[in-house]
């Protein structure tokens, strides 16, 4: 501005820092603050899980822990491991369920999203794109809407997946309510909802893949071919190695959000039938505000967290390897 | 295709044993696309489809794929529910994402800025805190948090929900990144025509952000518009309540008439939906070059 007389440089400088130091303090000491929230949010769940806590009760004086609301130290963890009670018995089911849930989910949406992606980026470029848009849709589409939409198709009469059994001549299944029926160990209502998960969750590790598949120099894929390799060669030995960590990326972001399923199980099954879909956040969810037990829901959730950090943890350690091609 | 800038002999003799495969191999690879396409869009259609149809003709075994007599009335139930006013609930899930996106947009622009532009004590303290935070999943702090909302008396109020996601450590990563890519120059130039510290954040820099805080902004959005477990948790009245919680409640209310349910899904999915397929190359770019979801 003109009106400011031209001041000495040391002046200035000085000025500006002093200037500098009052905004970097009036952005931080808020977000200090907030942050702070932040840690007393975590100390707590931390301090949870060490008590018999219900939110019904008045407790102790601080947070309401004590009390009515007793210390049991390590007991949470005890029961998990060897307790007989229904809610020790119902936690392993739903961490096998979950591990279940997220050890088929990857595999089947490698198989999926992978050959799709690269069959997506060797055609034309006339259609990729309204391909790639609807092949994203179910991403966009809210999960509760998913959950919905299968509901009606898994219909033992009148949905449309037993009325394609029944035209191939098979006998329609219950999917989401007949707790006897399995395949390959795992019950059907299982895979019900591992497909549908499928079917929301594949467009999002497609594009991901596009991305990468488009930073692989074709100078490379066409000198394989050249060198006499088939595609499926040139696809296996120099195009997987070249996107190896995106694959491995892809690999930790799914399974972290396969263990963090709950929309689409809460609302076609709730867990049924007999319990064979209970995932561990479904567990903790109604533990935590259906049956008041937020002590033994914090525990869990410290469990979930202790494997979702595992996760993460082993992601960047490999990650933190640089590749170059 | 590299074939072209090789001797024609050479061009000539592989060419031949090659298009006739090439063709088979595109062939294949347009016939799964489209399977895979029909798959994709198969559940859509058939959710649309019996939108339309009666209750009748809904509980016929086999179903119909066409509706037979196509009917408005299930949409007319809907219009005239006066327990379902759409209008509200759209209103209420737009307040969460439009004030969400608001609030994350300006702490991330702001706080990412300074941890880019500015150099202070404990600056990597505070982000190495950032980063411990950031990594902690939602589901472990989810009880505490409700618990203070529940002494706050904000349960069943929609500024519950929204304050404790005013500030996102993943957008502040993503704008420090950008805002570290903003030329000093230009910030010292503005210094020296006298501009403040915060005039500088909001007349220079923040209109060098478009295109992130695009992406991040559509980011928020679609995620909050689509969250599930908080809102349940947090709002139980039923006036309150966001989208996905009421099309939950309206299933559970209404079993066994398929066409309400379709229909109810169809009115609450759709419209949002094509606002998301007009901005998805910012969703793309943003899952891209992120990997967040």
């Amino acid at each position: 501005m003109d009106n400011h007389k031209p001041k000495q440089a040391k002046n200035l400088k000085g000025g500006m820092a002093i200037a500098k130091g009052r905004f970097v303090l009036g952005v931080t000491l808020p977000l200090l603050l907030y942050e702070s929230l932040g840690i007393f949010v975590l100390g707590w769940a931390l301090a949870l899980m060490f008590f018999d806590y219900s939110s019904g009760r008045a407790g102790g004086p601080i947070l309401g822990l004590g009390g009515s609301n007793p210390f049991v130290g390590i007991k949470h963890f005890v029961n998990m491991v060897n307790g007989v009670s229904l809610e020790a018995r119902l936690f392993r089911t739903s961490l096998k369920n979950t591990l279940i849930f997220a050890f088929a989910v990857l595999p089947l949406n490698l198989a999926i999203t992978l050959p799709l992606a690269w069959l997506l980026e060797s055609i034309g470029s006339r259609f990729k794109a309204l391909f790639r848009t609807i092949y994203f849709l179910p991403v966009l589409t809210s999960s509760v809407g998913v959950a919905l939409i299968w509901m009606t198709l898994y219909d033992p009469q009148m949905g449309w997946i037993n009325e394609l059994i029944r035209y191939f001549g098979g006998k329609p299944v219950a999917w989401l309510s007949d707790p006897r029926a399995g395949f390959l160990g795992v019950s059907v209502a299982m895979w019900a909802v591992i497909l549908a998960y499928l079917w929301q969750d594949y467009g999002y590790n497609m594009v991901i893949f596009i991305a990468a598949l488009q930073n692989v120099p074709q100078e490379l894929r066409d000198a394989a071919m050249i060198d006499g390799a088939g595609p499926w060669q040139a696809f296996t030995r120099v195009v997987i190695p070249l996107i190896r960590p995106t694959l491995l990326f892809v690999c930790v972001m799914t399974m972290l959000s396969s263990f963090q399923i709950f929309d689409i199980i809460q609302v076609m099954t709730n867990g049924d039938p007999a319990y064979q879909t209970q995932v561990m956040i479904l567990d903790i969810y109604k533990n935590a505000f259906r049956y008041q037990r937020l002590g033994w829901a914090a525990a869990e959730s410290f469990i979930l967290f202790l494997i979702v950090m595992s996760v993460t943890l082993f992601q960047m350690r490999v990650l933190r390897t640089e590749w170059e091609y | 295709m590299a074939a072209i800038s090789f001797p024609k002999s050479i061009t000539v003799r592989m060419a031949r044993p090659k298009r006739s495969s090439q063709k088979i191999g595109r062939f294949l690879a347009y016939f799964l696309l489209i399977f895979g396409l029909s798959f994709t869009l198969m559940p859509f259609m058939l959710m649309i489809l019996s939108s339309f149809k009666t209750n009748v003709e809904l509980l016929r075994v086999p179903p119909t794929f066409w509706p037979e007599t196509p009917t408005l009335e299930n949409y007319r139930t809907i219009f005239n529910d006066p327990k379902l006013p759409l209008l509200r609930f759209y209103g209420n899930s737009a307040f969460v994402a439009v004030f969400n996106v608001i609030s994350t947009l300006f702490t991330s622009s702001l706080i990412g800025y300074m941890f880019a532009k500015y150099e202070f004590p404990g600056k990597r303290f505070l982000f190495g805190w950032f980063l411990t935070m950031m990594m902690i999943p939602g589901q472990i702090t989810m009880i505490p948090s409700y618990l203070i909302l529940s002494k706050l008396g904000l349960l069943n109020s929609l500024w519950g929900l929204v304050i404790f996601s005013a500030v996102d450590a993943f957008g502040i990563f993503m704008l420090r990144q950008f805002c570290e890519t903003l030329p000093n120059e230009l910030l010292d130039a503005a210094r020296i025509d006298g501009a403040s510290e915060w005039q500088i954040y909001w007349r220079v820099v923040l209109p060098q952000l478009g295109p992130p805080l695009a992406t991040l902004g559509i980011l928020n959005f679609m995620t909050n518009w689509n969250a599930y477990l908080w809102p349940m948790i947090v709002l139980s009245k039923i006036e309150v309540r966001t989208l996905p919680i009421i099309l939950t409640w309206y299933n559970s209310t209404h079993t066994g008439q398929a066409g309400l349910v379709m229909a109810a899904t169809v009115l609450i999915i759709m419209p949002i939906l094509l606002v998301f397929v007009y901005f998805q190359r910012w969703i793309v770019e943003g899952f891209t070059m992120t990997g967040f979801k």
